[in-house]
């Protein structure tokens, strides 16, 4: 126990360091692009709401176990530069490296929270432009309902308490988080086909979440729906609010050494338009399926995991943006 | 448990402030203030942008290629706000040339408009070339504008005028390859009146203030010159527009309808 204790104060330590050495390192490079309007050589940045929002890369680990992490999230997209079917095409590169952990608060309530810090590249007509900084933290609370056996009754028609309750493996969690604007929002760079080239929104957003999870030591089920409502960022811009539902299915091997969690999932973010002074910007909706195929792998108290997934559907920004794929690996420490 | 109602209640507080209403943007004294906005026109031909050298098809198997110019003139644009106003930007800066050859590379054409009155403006009306009005002002009627006119070839002579339009390259039909194409139409002095305006509705309220420079991007589908209301045939005769009656007033109203806002920007 005592342990324990060391161990919590150890992680806030190392929470409030990092936290302190990523806002210390906030610098933030609009592109290097001069705004003249009338220059010759005018290029913007782009970017999608989309990017921004992790949602549908999921708040925790296959086991739903507690856990305090590092992860990183490899994004590409392509961005048509112009009206024109022939418009050249630019392509983004967004780097997300995140301190996430889940941390319990009781028995049957918990805390994610995520820190991430952005570095995005965009490359266009030979040129490359980087953007970086502390992108929007977030914070969800969560209330777990475990379900369990129910009790049987012994021969004498008498009810043992004192045996421990048997879990069933099914699991319902509900979810109320906010996503903070810890991240820049820059109304220059979002004046293009996509706006999501941002490190942050710029705005205090609210989800809800809803989970049923499965597990037993052989295969385990995941699915989380979550909806995020949107605020308005200090420039009048609104991000859509965003359906993510995600499904994941996963699998045991046990080994001397490790478990490994092979999973496929499949993952469906629906996006509404994006509202500036209180209207509709054309063409900022879409809709996004993506599969994604993965592994966990349990050693003692780390799990270690990495995935890959590639857009099945999409149409964002009316066709003009393209997510291309993304992949993510991750080292957590079980609490 | 202490930890976990502060927590929710701090998440409460976090979705209550994020669905505040918004501040209203129509309550706000915008009288004397003055603002700009940037007209950003960009030449299409179809669905594909516009490029020098470059075959393009169009009706009746004939296909053209611009080769040198590609101009016409945008005059006497004004705004309407939301409230029904019209606002004209201020004579003397109304009158412009959209040259293909000050296209950025991403081949669009800056129209820079100062001291516009801070405003929601819905609607943008501007004209195609010079109206008579101006042209019998006469030569120091003209400002600056007629230098520049005449520098860029959009101007025949005193007794002919401006030429709105000035497209020049190749085409080919059924019995001719490469032949010249020329297509410059104007009022022809005052014997004509090909002057014609276009009124479009905006995609998105334009905000005009001191502190925001609001773009409005407009396509211009040059196909619509030839296969637009009337389309016609480069073998009729329509590979040379110049000061025809029967001709220059069909590319005229061609053109009125070759432009639309594709969106705006709110800086």
């Amino acid at each position: 126990m005592k342990d324990l204790q060391n161990f919590k104060y150890t992680l806030l330590g190392f929470i409030s360091l990092m936290a302190t050495s990523v806002f210390g390192m906030h610098k933030i490079e609009p592109c290097g692009h001069t705004h003249n309007k009338f220059s010759p050589l005018e290029i913007k940045c782009d970017l999608c709401g989309c990017t921004t929002t992790s949602g549908s890369f999921g708040f925790g680990t296959l086991s739903n176990a507690n856990f305090v992490g590092l992860r990183y999230i490899n994004q590409t997209f392509e961005s048509k530069n112009g009206i024109y079917s022939n418009s050249p095409v630019s392509k983004e590169t967004i780097n997300t490296y995140q301190l996430w952990a889940q941390i319990p608060v009781k028995k049957v309530f918990m805390l994610s929270v995520n820190l991430p810090y952005q570095d995005l590249n965009r490359e266009f007509q030979g040129k490359s432009q980087q953007l970086n900084g502390l992108g929007d933290a977030s914070i969800v609370g969560w209330y777990k309902h475990v379900f369990y056996k129910k009790k049987t009754e012994n021969k004498d028609k008498t009810i043992d308490y004192n045996t421990t309750k048997v879990a069933t493996g099914h699991s319902l969690q509900f979810g109320l988080g906010a996503k903070l604007p810890t991240g820049t929002f820059e109304q220059e760079l979002s004046n293009n086909v996509n706006p999501g080239f941002q490190v942050g929104t710029g705005s205090l957003d609210a989800m809800l979440s809803l989970g049923y999870n499965y597990g037993s030591n052989k295969f385990g089920i995941n699915t989380l729906a979550t909806y995020y409502f949107k605020g308005e960022n200090k420039n009048n811009y609104q991000f859509g609010n965003q359906l993510s539902l995600s499904t994941k299915a996963f699998t045991v091997f046990k080994t001397s050494k490790m478990n490994i969690m092979p999973f496929l999932g499949f993952s469906h973010d629906t996006f509404k338009e994006i509202t500036q002074y209180n209207e509709t910007l054309k063409d900022t909706n879409g809709t996004l399926t993506t599969g994604t195929i993965g592994s966990e792998f349990v050693v003692k108290q780390f799990i270690f995991g990495a995935n890959y997934a590639l857009p099945l559907s999409q149409d964002l920004f009316g066709g003009n943006v393209t997510s291309k794929s993304r992949f993510s690996v991750y080292v957590n420490l079980a609490l | 448990m202490k930890q976990l109602k502060y927590t929710l209640v701090l998440l409460l507080c976090a979705i209550i402030s994020s669905c505040s209403s918004d501040n209203d943007a129509t309550t706000e004294n915008l009288t004397g203030q003055k603002g700009s906005i940037a007209l950003k026109f960009d030449n299409g031909v179809g669905d594909q942008n516009f490029a020098f050298n470059t075959t393009y098809q169009k009706s009746n198997n004939e296909s053209f290629q611009l080769t040198t110019d590609l101009k016409y003139i945008i005059s006497n644009v004004r705004f309407k706000d939301q409230n029904g106003n019209e606002f004209a930007v201020p004579e003397g800066n109304n009158m412009f040339i959209i040259d293909q050859d000050d296209a950025n590379n991403a081949g669009e054409i800056f129209l820079n408009l100062d001291n516009i009155n801070a405003a929601n403006y819905t609607e943008i009306t501007f004209g195609i070339g010079v109206d008579q009005d101006k042209y019998t002002q006469g030569a120091t009627g003209q400002g600056n504008f007629l230098t520049l006119a005449q520098d860029k070839g959009m101007f025949w002579s005193w007794a002919s005028g401006y030429k709105f339009v000035r497209l020049d390259g190749i085409y080919t039909d059924a019995t001719t390859t490469n032949g010249a194409l020329a297509v410059h139409m104007g009022s022809v002095g005052t014997s004509l009146d090909n002057y014609k305006e276009v009124t479009l509705t905006l995609p998105n309220t334009v905000l005009v203030r001191t502190n925001k420079s609001p773009e409005i991007h407009i396509k211009a589908d040059i196909l619509k010159i030839f296969d637009g209301e009337t389309s016609v045939n480069f073998a009729d005769g329509y590979n040379q527009v110049h000061t025809d009656a029967t001709e220059t007033p069909i590319i005229a109203v061609n053109m009125q309808n070759m432009f639309t806002v594709h969106h705006v920007h709110n800086d």
